[in-house]
């Protein structure tokens, strides 16, 4: 069974953004939209994790730094060739996450939330501790450039094109596995476990299954975004970031697959235009500040708007198609 | 300094962080039960109450006043994150609550930075006596203050809950929010307590301890995580978070002691992960007491 229903709009979307450095040669808003295919993609994926296999991991950013880290530190050593570093990294971070979810995703709601939000706390000490290997508080600095075969990545334009092409194809991934029996499974467990356990779906293996999945994707992510701003920090990938993808989840929601691309959009932009207007009367913006800005934007859209943008916009729509 | 001392140092310390974790464990155990919401600002009100008395005593405020006024209005601005936040979300699961009351506390966390900056900030002790020296270790008397401070409290808690209709009111609200309504207990009203109370008792416990560990903007994160970590592996019972917040508070202080400062709470945090994926077991000889 293969969906055909937004076929269309997939593909005005891509070209949109395959335009898109055609139509405006200004490079800050290219670099933006890197920064949005980037949070983009991690965000997607723990919207899955999050909304529709009903996982409340809160550790999702640590792959996304494990990644960075992993890339980071294979470009810098120079042990394998820098593209080489984000599959590397990949797949550590696959083989991490298995280690660590096995255990872990015995845990119901509540409790789980809170292991895997002491398994972020941990990674975020570990980056800033270890420091002969991750270069502690200060991070990695001078990551070389990203280079495939005989292309340099030199400009903004070619992380645009690797970003979106990265999160575009996690995007498609998602969408025909979440249309095939596997994606079917994993919605069932969001709903009741017991149901689908009734129902001969591996409860235990899909969880696992889907919690690696979106920590593979959140760490590629990771790695293009650590061979885009050219060095890490453990600060970068600990709560500061959980706050962030979580805003963009509650923004964009998390129910449609979209959901959470369009978050991360919205927040990056508005940011943006927040530290524009801002400027003038507050003189330091940190992620600090701008936590209060989208702390109230959360609330307000988890009172007024509990599925989020991406849901108020569809049952409006639909609503529009049967007066019509 | 002695292996001897240096082991009572380290007791003592562990048994000072302890108490703070426990309190703020009953924090975070009394909305849960009640309200059934885990309310990730707790740790955020114990910054406040340090904050504020420490901005008001330079307002040259005494410091009972600036405790009594930093408690009332932390009170108030849990009864706000109550009204407000939690009560207006309907149908909300598990994870809009935890969202909410997250967003809530890097609000909070935020407002803080813009209006006393990012400095650690120190409160004066509360009596003026000299250290003292206990079997080669030095003990502050504000250690005392704290530990007196998780005695009134422990204890006051114990007679409310037992010895009172209110209590008992709040009790069965936590049993049961429907039979509670049936038998004419006013949940809303249990629940809007239950966050006052929470949000009063850790403004109380930043209050006490910022002469000792310092207070900033920050502190709230970990602060409030691991006393969440005590009520969650004392199994929300306020007899368990005490005794395991001394745990905690004693691995933390002999970790920092004996192995790395730096690398103290990657301990607690571990043992938390090990504690509950070992609950989740089912042939573990000690399954029926560790559940």
């Amino acid at each position: 069974m293969r969906p055909r229903k937004g076929n269309l709009s997939f593909l005005v979307l891509i070209a949109a953004i395959a335009m898109l450095p055609v139509l405006t040669s200004n490079s800050y808003v290219i670099s933006i939209m890197c920064f949005v295919a980037i949070y983009g993609t991690l965000a997607l994926g723990m919207g899955v994790l999050l909304e529709h296999a009903g996982i409340f991991s809160l550790a999702h950013p640590t792959w996304f730094g494990l990644g960075a880290y992993f890339a980071g530190i294979v470009a810098i050593r120079g042990i394998a060739p820098a593209w080489a570093g984000i599959l590397i990294g990949a797949v550590c971070v696959g083989l991490i996450a298995y280690l660590i979810g096995a255990p872990l995703l015995r845990l119901k709601g509540y409790y789980l939330t809170c292991a895997s939000f002491a398994v972020l706390l941990i990674f975020e000490i570990t980056f800033a501790q270890f420091s002969s290997i991750t270069g502690g508080h200060e991070g990695l600095m001078g990551i070389p450039r990203l280079t495939i075969g005989t292309i340099v990545f030199r400009k903004d334009i070619h992380y645009y094109y690797l970003s979106w092409g990265l999160c575009l194809a996690c995007f498609c991934f998602l969408y025909n596995l979440m249309n095939s029996r596997i994606g079917r499974a994993i919605e069932s467990l969001h709903d009741s476990e017991v149901a689908s356990s009734c129902m001969g779906i591996n409860v235990a293996r899909f969880r696992l299954l889907t919690f690696i999945l979106t920590a593979v994707m959140a760490s590629l992510a990771g790695s293009v975004f650590c061979f885009y701003i050219r060095f890490t920090m453990p600060t970068i990938y600990g709560f500061a970031l959980l706050l962030e993808v979580l805003t963009m989840i509650v923004i964009g929601g998390g129910k449609k697959l979209y959901g959470p691309l369009v978050g991360a959009f919205i927040m990056i932009w508005l940011r943006e235009l927040l530290h524009g207007l801002m400027r003038r009367i507050l003189p330091v913006m940190t992620s600090e500040v701008d936590a209060i800005f989208f702390g109230i934007a959360v609330i307000v859209i988890l009172i007024f708007a509990p599925h989020g943008l991406s849901g108020s916009l569809a049952a409006f729509v639909n609503k529009y198609r049967r007066s019509a | 300094m002695s292996l001897w001392s240096e082991i009572v140092q380290y007791t003592i310390s562990g048994i000072t962080s302890g108490s703070i974790f426990a309190i703020i464990g009953i924090c975070w155990s009394f909305v849960y039960l009640i309200a059934k919401v885990m309310n990730f600002a707790t740790g955020e009100f114990v910054m406040l109450g340090g904050m504020i008395t420490w901005s008001l005593s330079l307002k040259g405020f005494g410091l009972l006043q600036s405790a009594v006024i930093a408690i009332l209005s932390t009170t108030v601005i849990a009864a706000i994150v109550e009204r407000t936040v939690i009560r207006p979300i309907k149908h909300g699961t598990e994870l809009t609550y935890i969202i909410a009351t997250i967003a809530c506390a890097s609000v909070i966390k935020g407002i803080a930075l813009l209006m006393w900056g990012s400095e650690t900030r120190l409160v004066k002790p509360f009596f003026k006596s000299e250290p003292f020296q206990v079997l080669g270790a030095t003990l502050n008397p504000q250690v005392l203050c704290v530990i007196g401070y998780l005695v009134i409290v422990t204890g006051s808690l114990a007679l409310l809950l037992n010895y009172t209709l209110f209590g008992k009111g709040l009790r069965t609200c936590a049993l049961n929010q429907i039979n509670a309504e049936l038998i004419g207990v006013d949940t809303k009203k249990m629940r809007l307590f239950c966050f006052m109370l929470a949000g009063g008792l850790a403004s109380a416990t930043g209050i006490v301890t910022a002469p000792i560990t310092f207070t900033g903007y920050e502190v709230g994160l970990l602060t409030g995580l691991k006393g969440l970590i005590a009520a969650i592996v004392g199994n929300w019972t306020m007899i368990g978070t005490v005794s395991v917040a001394m745990g905690l508070g004693l691995v933390e202080a002999f970790s920092a002691g004996f192995i790395s400062s730096g690398l103290k709470d990657l301990f607690t945090l571990l043992i938390v992960i090990i504690f509950l994926v070992l609950r989740t077991l089912t042939f573990l000889p000690g399954r029926r007491w560790i559940k």
